[in-house]
């Protein structure tokens, strides 16, 4: 981001915007920055806030009043923390004794199905589903051939495709309750509880040991699961 | 929150490796006028784009446009990063990409107005030189659009 600023700011526009990485920010130097405390990948701080997010683009907007830079600033307002005693519980109890990976693939895939589609209800149709060209039920079942035969995907671009929709599902279908969640709950349940979170991670360890193929794992477990402890509040990838 | 001091140390090494020397000679367009009365546009690093557009792929340091017409809650992701929360988006595209939130401003007379057209990058694993020629053809299409400002949200 601070790269585009640099870039556009350098051809005649004004630029003005948000780090959510302060020691980024101060390093690369961008004409006008606003430093927020904010998770990552929330940038405006609170969803379905119109008033918090309002504050935050003052604040921003701001910055163009300035006369000469860079302009580094801190915004003095973190966004709530979750009550964790408030939040929704997790809609699923997930386990399965099936022997396969298509047989615990798809049979927590029937869970969430409901669960899914009450979270669609819930948010007006909106859903993140729908970056891949297969379906979801399409999805598991490749994932689980893969892993019951014991193969790496063929196709990486379906395969990138693919596992962003099937987090999307899940992550939607556990949040599909009217309520308050605290992101790094709802990861922890993804990634630690449930048979797509182990078939990701068996993925992950296919793929760093792969000769060519290695720096394909990152895209497939945050750093945070691989650690052991997932926040994936805390972690970035910012050199635009 | 994202503070440094917080972090695991193998985050902290992370976002410390990711740190880079400013890009030369500085930039800098001084406000040639008052923020009630520019044009702005949105531009977003959250790798979004509507579902008839290709998604990023691996490392991509193109763009993808979204017209301020058409519905923001249409918008997808497909940032190649795995190491932030996605949850938040999908209950508000409004706390990555505010289009909502900006287009109450222009309806209150505190900007100018909304440009045509807003943008989206994918941040992810390329240099900062690496969106120099992508983001100066978006220069150069916003200053067709008659724009003043960018707003810059990163995710």
């Amino acid at each position: 981001m601070c790269a585009l600023g640099y870039y556009l700011e350098r051809a005649g526009l004004m630029t003005t915007g948000i780090s959510l990485v302060r020691e980024n920010a101060a390093s690369l130097e961008p004409p006008r920055t606003l430093w927020v405390s904010f998770p990552l990948g929330r940038p405006l701080g609170v969803p379905n806030d119109a008033e918090f997010q309002h504050r935050v683009i003052s604040a921003a907007l701001d910055l163009l009043n300035r006369n000469q830079g860079p302009v580094l600033e801190d915004y003095p307002e973190d966004a709530p923390d979750v009550d964790l005693e408030d939040s929704p519980a997790c809609p699923i109890s997930f386990g399965s004794d099936a022997t396969t990976w298509q047989g615990r693939l798809s049979a927590e895939l029937a869970d969430l199905s409901t669960w899914y589609q009450i979270g669609l209800g819930r948010r007006g149709g909106r859903t993140m589903v729908g970056v891949c060209t297969s379906n979801i039920e399409e999805i598991i079942e490749r994932f689980a051939a893969d892993l019951d035969a014991e193969t790496l995907p063929d196709d990486l671009r379906w395969f990138k495709a693919a596992i962003e929709d099937a987090k999307a599902y899940y992550v939607e279908a556990l949040t599909a309750q009217p309520g308050a969640y605290d992101p790094r709950q709802t990861y922890t349940t993804l990634w630690h509880e449930t048979q797509l979170g182990a078939a990701l991670r068996w993925y992950y360890d296919r793929f760093i040991a792969h000769p060519q193929l290695s720096g394909f794992a990152r895209i497939v477990l945050p750093r945070d699961a691989i650690e052991g402890t997932v926040t994936p509040d805390k972690t970035e990838d910012t050199s635009a | 929150m994202v503070r440094l001091s917080e972090l695991p140390e193998y985050e902290r090494e992370h976002l410390i490796s990711k740190v880079m020397p400013p890009l030369r000679p500085p930039a800098w367009t001084p406000q040639a006028k008052p923020i009630e009365e520019m044009r702005i546009a949105l531009i977003t690093t959250a790798g979004l784009h509507f579902r008839d557009a290709p998604a990023f792929s691996f490392t991509d340091a193109g763009f993808r446009p979204i017209p301020v017409e058409a519905d923001a809650n249409d918008l997808i992701m497909s940032h190649s990063s795995v190491n932030f929360d996605r949850s938040g988006f999908t209950e508000d595209v409004n706390l990555v990409f505010p289009i909502e939130r900006f287009k109450e401003l222009e309806e209150a007379h505190k900007i100018g107005s909304l440009a045509s057209i807003h943008y989206s990058f994918m941040g992810a694993g390329l240099l900062p030189e690496s969106y120099e020629d992508s983001a100066s053809q978006v220069a150069g299409l916003l200053k067709k659009d008659e724009v003043d400002a960018v707003f810059l949200t990163p995710v």
